[in-house]
């Protein structure tokens, strides 16, 4: 590799009280296998938390992993701090257990992407390729 | 015995040929599926498995008789054939109105056994009303924040009648002496109560990651609990040590029952420490597994963890054979069901149920269809009662006790996933007992890489998952999911501050202050707990009490 | 001068955080900037303290970092800090998982530090090519304690010294590796040790490993390997703490802080040694990557190389003919 390379960094954290936290790590380890440098943040953050480590990493991209139903809330209030902090342009992807039908409204929040359990790693990876416009 | 290792050497050689002749020719005409097969943790499986002399040459030590030592083949003399396990389907959600009436329809319909699921807030132990609680309560399960809550819950359910699981932890003590309380209410002693609560704070830092307080002054409630209840509450399981949440964090079987075991001896060793007796509080340990899809896999798993346990028991702690017999609840595997095809979930469910019955499980909880997406609605939760209903009744299986005993293979599994698993509680030994293998993130990281594995097993399509990377469908199924009602958070909001309005401050702060200066001195924390408790302090008071004095945990990172 | 460079320093220095987090990113992505950074910033103010902290790892040292850190905002609420933690690269895929932040979240929504996770993008050492840029760059949004946690990978850590002004040796009961990374080299760039876990069993036994092992050293070996080791490692140099229950951290931290007061002038002629050091470093990084660029990809590299093999010249004459190339390369990479 050359190390001089510029790298995309992308947060993943968990917002929320819910603890499982082994399709974050999983996703976080897809990442790094595909070249990003990730950084993650654990279980249990508040949005703030989650907002303010953004932004003092440079991230393009958050990934916010949720399975305990309170998405509508956590992932909204996330992407109010991104607006109140100027950061709009850091994305908000996510996953967990999402109903199929609350993922047109994430969408319209501003969420760039949802990811339901059994989305193959390589469809994550492009997906955030696309949405980064990262050359293939 | 010569006869028998005759015998074996014969069927060995016999294998030989057989492999060199006829499996060598077929295999040049119509090659395997693949090079490699493995079980569902990974662990390679042989083409053919002959008699082992250990079974028969050790019977006595390696399986026994059920009900005895080393209760290898089941913990009851009869099992199923007296009575079958319990039927426990776990659920909560929303406010304490809405669980009851689920608990009063589970119970209407066969339930034998209620499990109460807590809401994240309960678990963690933040009041409705707390910043932190923000957009979770209700959600994952039911919102407790004081006894009123709890008086609600079980109203019109006689605490004498039912067995009750809880699946607590950190704030576990708070929630039993809620139990208590209400009990006292119904004009139920505690010693006619019933039930589990789950008090397994080791796996949440290793796990599930609803842990509030550092990992000594957790331990000290646990040995305090188990002290309070051998005195007063004697039929109450003061614990279910949990592989559950270990497997669904991505660990392989053996990994599931090495760190389990381990997580109870770091339990008895503590409760030693606090001056209790082994065959005290022995007799109330109880275990909580998974069962996933690998038939025979998953009822070794259960069979080597009786054994191993059971060992350990005697030879570590000189405990009796009733303190060595592990029991254990099994819920089928919530990371096998998949948000695709969703009602593929049903058959799956049904081969990790009959795992668990096969496997000799106390008390089983089948998942529903629909709980990769959420929470489950009613009707696919009956469902996954009459699975267990129709394996119990219509299967067969349980006419004989452990009916897979003796074949080859399940015998050569069971022999190595109990020498895993002991090989992973002598390393933990290693690094100084689990508190310390936790702290070093040991734990945690086996198990990531496990998960790490698995998942990428699933990615390159060497492990087919039905539906998912394999016979996908285009079409949607579209299904009704079961949403908590968005009023429910801020009926319990109000709720909370009207109870702190209208109670006795002067009596809750009294009640809190006993708290804290029993847990800074060394004390039982169960006494002045149930008694604030019963002044109708909230769990968040209390919790923030105790906070006050143990500091909180964070979680250690890689 | 690169204008956007410019007019993040700018920002930057006017207390914008997220300029200064894309100022940092940008130094980490082209390190041979530095230079460009320093010039353009030589009047801004530098921190009191920049302290390196590395150990074997599972010695704890984020643990011990989140509770300097704590100690240090406590100590002096009104004051910034920053934090730096290096964690390693894939070497198979660039990419990296960097979860030092894990210990250190509750202090994510302090406004008075400033926290930043490297990777090491295959820069060995135990810190990241960027590094020290990251440190100035902390330097001018104020901070004026910067804590650098080191990748922990072994032995090779010592370059941490060089870039910090105090060096913090961690070590931990039941890391089996310590002594012997001791004596490869992390001795010569502590100045101070800390066994943390102090609770466990074998601290003890660590302890006066420890102390033999610095009692042995003789005193001019340590002078002669060259770091800011310029007080023999004594008793006083040695520390029990238990970074997990926060105890003795604020004894650890009046010895930093006495350290501090008693080297504070000496670490000026130390940090000029740097700012040259790492010129050059920069100076090498450009040099490598102008040679890189001429030496080709997709193919042509490969193809030069065949020709040695095929023996058809040296690697002394490839050598030269490669330099001779990029000499004539513009700024921008150009030929």
């Amino acid at each position: 590799m050359d190390r001089n390379d510029k790298r995309i960094r992308i947060l993943i954290g968990k917002p929320g009280l819910d603890g499982h936290d082994r399709g974050a790590k999983y996703v976080a380890q897809i990442l790094r296998d595909a070249g990003f440098e990730v950084i993650y943040t654990g279980i249990r953050r508040t949005p703030e938390q989650i907002v303010e480590a953004a932004i003092q990493e440079d991230v393009s991209a958050i990934g916010l992993s949720l399975l305990s139903g309170a998405h509508k809330f956590l992932f909204k209030r996330v992407i109010d701090l991104l607006k109140e902090k100027g950061a709009s342009d850091i994305q908000v992807f996510g996953g967990g257990t999402i109903p199929p039908d609350d993922i047109p409204m994430l969408k319209q929040m501003g969420v760039c992407a949802v990811f339901t359990p059994g989305t193959p790693g390589r469809v994550i990876v492009q997906t955030l390729k696309e949405h980064l416009q990262v050359p293939a | 015995m010569s006869e028998i290792s005759e015998c074996i050497a014969r069927i060995e050689s016999q294998k030989r040929d057989w492999e060199d002749r006829t499996v060598s020719r077929t295999i040049l005409r119509f090659p395997e599926q693949r090079k490699e097969f493995v079980t569902g943790s990974g662990k390679p499986v042989e083409r053919l498995y002959t008699p082992d002399a250990s079974v028969l040459a050790d019977y006595e030590s390696k399986l026994g008789f059920p009900g005895c030592y080393p209760f290898t083949r089941g913990v009851q003399p009869t099992m199923y054939r007296g009575r079958f396990w319990t039927m426990r389907q776990y659920a909560g959600f929303a406010t304490a109105e809405e669980s009851n009436r689920r608990y009063k329809y589970l119970l209407s319909q066969g339930t034998t056994g209620l499990s109460v699921a807590f809401d994240l807030p309960t678990q963690i132990g933040y009041d409705s009303d707390d910043p932190m609680s923000l957009g979770e309560v209700g959600k994952v399960g039911v919102a407790i924040d004081s006894l009123a809550d709890m008086e609600t819950l079980f109203e019109g359910i006689p605490l004498d009648q039912v067995s009750t699981s809880m699946t607590i932890n950190s704030t576990a003590a708070i929630l039993l002496a809620m139990y208590i309380a209400v009990a006292e209410k119904q004009g139920v002693a505690p010693e006619k109560l019933n039930g589990t609560i789950q008090n397994d704070i080791l796996k949440e830092y290793i796990a599930r990651g609803t842990y509030r307080f550092p990992p000594k002054p957790s331990l000290r409630l646990i040995s305090d609990i188990f002290a309070y209840c051998t005195k007063h509450v004697p039929n109450w399981n003061t614990i279910s040590i949990s592989g559950y949440h270990i497997r669904e964090a991505g660990s392989t079987a053996a990994q599931e029952i090495g760190f389990t075991l381990a997580d109870a001896i770091c339990y008895i060793e503590t409760a030693l420490k606090a001056g209790l007796k082994i065959d005290d509080f022995g007799p109330r340990l109880a275990f909580f597994f998974a069962a996933h899809s690998d038939l025979f896999e998953e009822v070794a798993k259960f069979r080597a963890a009786r054994r191993l346990y059971a060992r350990i028991m005697k030879q570590r702690f000189g405990a009796s054979d009733k303190s060595a017999m592990l029991r254990f609840h099994t819920q089928t595997g919530g990371v096998t069901l998949t948000a695709q095809q969703p009602e593929n979930n049903i058959v799956r469910v049904t081969i990790q149920a009959l795992a668990a019955v096969l496997g000799g499980t106390q008390s089983l909880h089948t998942n529903s269809k629909d709980e990769a997406l959420a929470l489950p609605t009613e009707e696919s939760v009956t469902v996954a009662l009459r699975t267990q209903q129709i394996i119990a009744y219509e299967s067969g299986v349980t006419s004989t006790i452990d009916p897979l005993a003796g074949s080859f293979y399940v015998e050569r599994l069971t022999d190595e996933l109990e020498s895993e698993a002991e090989a992973l509680i002598r390393k933990i030994d290693d690094i100084g007992g689990m508190v310390a293998a936790i702290e070093q993130g040991f734990v945690q990281k086996q198990i990531e890489e496990s998960a790490y594995r698995f998942g990428q097993t699933i990615e390159s399509g060497d492990r087919v998952i039905v539906g998912v990377n394999k016979f996908q469908s285009s079409e949607q199924t579209r299904m009704q999911l079961f949403e908590v009602p968005e009023v429910s958070q801020q009926r319990q909001i109000e709720k909370v501050r009207q109870i702190r309005r209208n109670r006795d401050r002067t009596r809750v702060e009294t009640a809190l202050e006993e708290v804290r200066q029993a847990a800074r001195g060394t004390e039982n924390l169960m006494p002045p707990i149930l008694n604030a408790v019963k002044a109708y302090a909230t769990l968040g008071e209390i919790s923030q009490t105790l906070v006050s004095v143990f500091g909180e945990y964070n979680e250690t990172g890689h | 001068m690169n204008n956007e460079l410019s007019n993040l320093i700018h920002q930057a220095r006017s207390g914008d955080i997220r300029a200064a987090s894309r100022l940092m990113s940008r130094m980490v992505d082209e390190p041979q900037r530095l230079v460009e950074l320093f010039s353009e910033t030589d009047d801004c103010p530098q921190p009191r303290l920049v302290l390196g902290i590395t150990g074997a790892p599972g010695s704890g040292k984020s643990t011990l970092t989140d509770r300097i850190a704590g100690e240090y905002r406590n100590r002096y609420p009104d004051r910034k800090l920053g934090i730096i933690a290096v964690d390693p690269s894939s070497p198979f895929t660039g990419g990296a998982v960097l979860g030092d932040r894990v210990r250190m979240m509750r202090h994510s929504t302090d406004p008075m530090i400033f926290i930043r996770s490297l990777a090491s993008r295959g820069h060995l050492g135990g810190l990241a090519l960027g590094a020290r840029a990251v440190v100035h760059v902390m330097g001018l949004i104020g901070c004026e304690v910067i804590l650098v946690e080191t990748v922990g990978v072994g032995q090779s850590e010592v370059e941490v010294a060089s870039r910090c002004d105090l060096t913090l040796v961690v070590l931990a009961p039941g890391q089996g590796d310590s002594i012997q990374m001791l004596k490869a080299g992390l001795m010569e760039a502590g100045n101070l040790f800390v066994i943390n876990k102090a609770d466990r069993d074998g601290a003890d036994q660590l302890y006066q490993s420890l102390v033999s092992v610095l009692q042995l050293k003789p005193k001019n070996e340590i002078r002669s390997a060259g770091y800011c080791t310029d007080v023999v490692p004594e008793l006083e140099n040695v520390f029990l703490v238990s970074a997990f229950e926060g105890r003795n951290i604020d004894r650890l931290v009046d010895a930093i802080e006495l350290y501090t007061h008693q080297h504070h002038e000496q670490w000026k002629a130390h940090r000029q040694r740097q700012v040259q050091e790492e010129v050059r470093e920069a100076l090498l990084e450009e040099v490598r990557r102008r040679v890189l660029k001429v030496m080709g990809v997709n193919g042509r590299s490969e193809a030069r190389i065949d020709r040695i093999l095929r023996g058809e010249t040296g690697v002394a004459e490839l050598a030269s003919e490669l330099m001779k190339e990029a000499a004539g390369m513009t700024e921008k990479g150009d030929l």
